[in-house]
């Protein structure tokens, strides 16, 4: 085991001797391995941002239900009954919240910050409102449930106005999953990529090394004691890489946000595009080495089969 | 120790390098292989440190035949062999100290027991003294001196040397040839194959080699006719 540890070791520091002996080489490499994997990155940490919001939304389909705003309180609390008769027919499970037109002015005044504005309007001009939550409800199937019932709550007396809340979220969750196929197939192509360049970066090495690494054969190394040196170098590689592009994208999220902000200013939100935490960084700084481990696999094998 | 079964070895297209070459080497035994160029001297070494293959024949060393041995269990093989060549091979990116040491490291010692050793082996060919030297600083004579120091520094059995003192000057071959000696002197066998014909006398055993095939043989003292 010790002198495992020793092999090692010595592969260790003799990758880092070769890297020292052409300094400006390895940076360049590192340099396109980084913008390589910098793509791949920031897509990433853009989806992370994103996902949670999706996720605090999208809880359960929702359906609001606005009344005409001349229906008396007596028929708007009458009209409870008639969307629970409704959403049975069609065998839906819902929970029904009633939101009366000054609990919504309240809230439209707190929200927004309008109350001067809102102030000058005299009468409230919001109708009373139900907002119905279904559970259950995730498929496509589902999906043309909701728009039947909304159809048919339309027909009740009173009733003015049915919105599917949930639609757009839906059209955003479906946005998000086809993102990150787009990420998978980007992350799978720039991988490649990744893998190009660490094989050729060693194939230029191991030709370099030649005479090295027939002195060492002469003297007793076996394969794996030649090969291990080169792992290190192509596994440095892409570690060193993946930080850099990790570091790229933590930067460029400091102009982005500033744009961002005053976006969501608009929307009277705080959002803002955060790095990726210390977990998913070092699973992608894992990720990169064992890209570059494997490019470096590929390239002493067939290199180092052809120099035998 | 060494023992060679008709070997023959022949490149493509229809170059034959040996033909039919059986011979056999003692333990502790001093012997030079003599001939002109193309005789088949090196070829016959590198097929001893089974860096090449025989087309034909067996190379047995320590009774076992290399040909059966699996490229993984060649590398254990050759830590058994000190090879030293016309080219001395050092790594010129490394100080002498460090060549030296290499065989070692292989081998899993540690650093400094390596570098204890090295300089040991570097003492013994009088370089002691150069061990922090680049390999290019050094006279043909001296990096000749270190890469015999190489090759003894994992106490091999066997020392098989190619030429090791060509294109040297007639001192430094001395020299060269007096290292060589002192390890024969403590029990290692060593085959030299050399074209120069004023060492010869310091063998043991002359095997003289014509266009790959075997001439004759003779002993120091008591030369012998041909006995492949």
């Amino acid at each position: 085991m010790i002198a495992w540890l020793r092999h090692h070791g010595f592969a260790l520091a003799d990758a880092f001797r070769h890297l020292l002996r052409a300094p400006g080489n390895f940076l360049l490499n590192v340099l396109v391995v980084a913008i390589a994997l910098t793509l791949p990155f920031a897509g990433l940490t853009l989806l992370e941002n994103v996902k949670p919001v999706a996720g605090q939304l999208a809880v359960q389909p929702e359906i609001s239900v606005f009344l005409s705003v001349d229906t008396p309180r007596e028929r708007a609390n009458a009209i409870a009954a008639d969307i629970r008769r409704i959403a049975q027919e069609d065998r839906t499970t819902i929970s029904l919240d009633f939101i009366p037109r000054e609990k919504a002015l309240d809230a439209l005044k707190n929200r927004t910050g309008l109350q001067d504005a809102i102030g000058t309007l005299g009468a409230n001009p919001l109708p009373d409102a139900y907002v119905l939550k279904l559970s259950g409800m995730q498929t496509r199937e589902d999906a043309r449930r909701i728009n039947a019932l909304a159809k048919k709550l339309e027909s009740v007396p009173g009733i003015d106005t049915v919105q599917i809340d949930s639609a757009w979220m839906e059209r955003l969750a479906a946005l998000l999953r086809i993102a990150q196929l787009i990420l998978l197939f980007l992350g799978c192509t720039l991988g490649v990529v990744v893998v190009a360049v660490v094989f050729n970066t060693i194939r230029l090495q191991v030709m370099t090394q030649r005479e090295e690494i027939e002195v060492s054969r002469l003297v007793g190394a076996t394969d794996r004691f030649i090969c291990r040196p080169f792992y290190y170098t192509g596994a440095l590689l892409g570690l060193i890489a993946g930080a850099v592009a990790l570091i790229a994208v933590a930067l460029l999220l400091h102009p982005l946000n500033t744009a961002i902000a005053d976006f969501a200013r608009l929307y009277a939100s705080e959002f803002r595009l955060l790095p990726l935490d210390w977990a998913s960084a070092a699973a992608l700084l894992v990720a990169s080495a064992l890209l570059g481990l494997f490019g470096a696999l590929l390239s002493v094998r067939r290199h180092l089969a052809r120099s035998a | 120790m060494i023992e060679l079964r008709q070997l023959s070895k022949q490149y493509p297209p229809n170059i034959r390098a040996l033909s039919d070459i059986t011979l056999s080497v003692g333990k502790g035994e001093l012997v030079f292989l003599a001939g002109a160029s193309g005789a088949g001297k090196s070829t016959l070494l590198k097929m001893i440190a089974a860096i090449e293959r025989p087309t034909s024949g067996a190379v047995l060393v320590n009774g076992q035949d290399i040909g059966r041995i699996k490229p993984s269990g060649l590398p254990y093989l050759r830590r058994n062999l000190g090879l030293i060549f016309q080219q001395q091979n050092l790594l010129q990116d490394r100080n002498v100290l460090c060549n030296v040491m290499l065989p070692l490291i292989v081998c899993g010692a540690t650093r400094p027991d390596a570098e204890r050793r090295a300089r040991a082996a570097l003492d013994k060919v009088g370089l002691l003294d150069r061990a922090a030297s680049a390999p290019q600083s050094l006279s043909g004579g001296e990096q000749q001196r270190a890469a015999i120091a190489r090759a003894i520094v994992n106490r091999p059995q066997i020392i098989l040397a190619d030429e090791p003192t060509a294109n040297l000057d007639r001192d430094s071959a001395n020299k060269v040839l007096d290292a060589l000696k002192a390890f024969h002197g403590v029990g290692v066998t060593c085959l030299i194959s050399t074209h120069d014909e004023q060492f010869l006398d310091a063998a043991d055993r002359v095997i003289y080699l014509e266009r790959g095939r075997f001439v004759e043989s003779w002993r120091r003292q008591a030369p012998e006719g041909a006995a492949s």
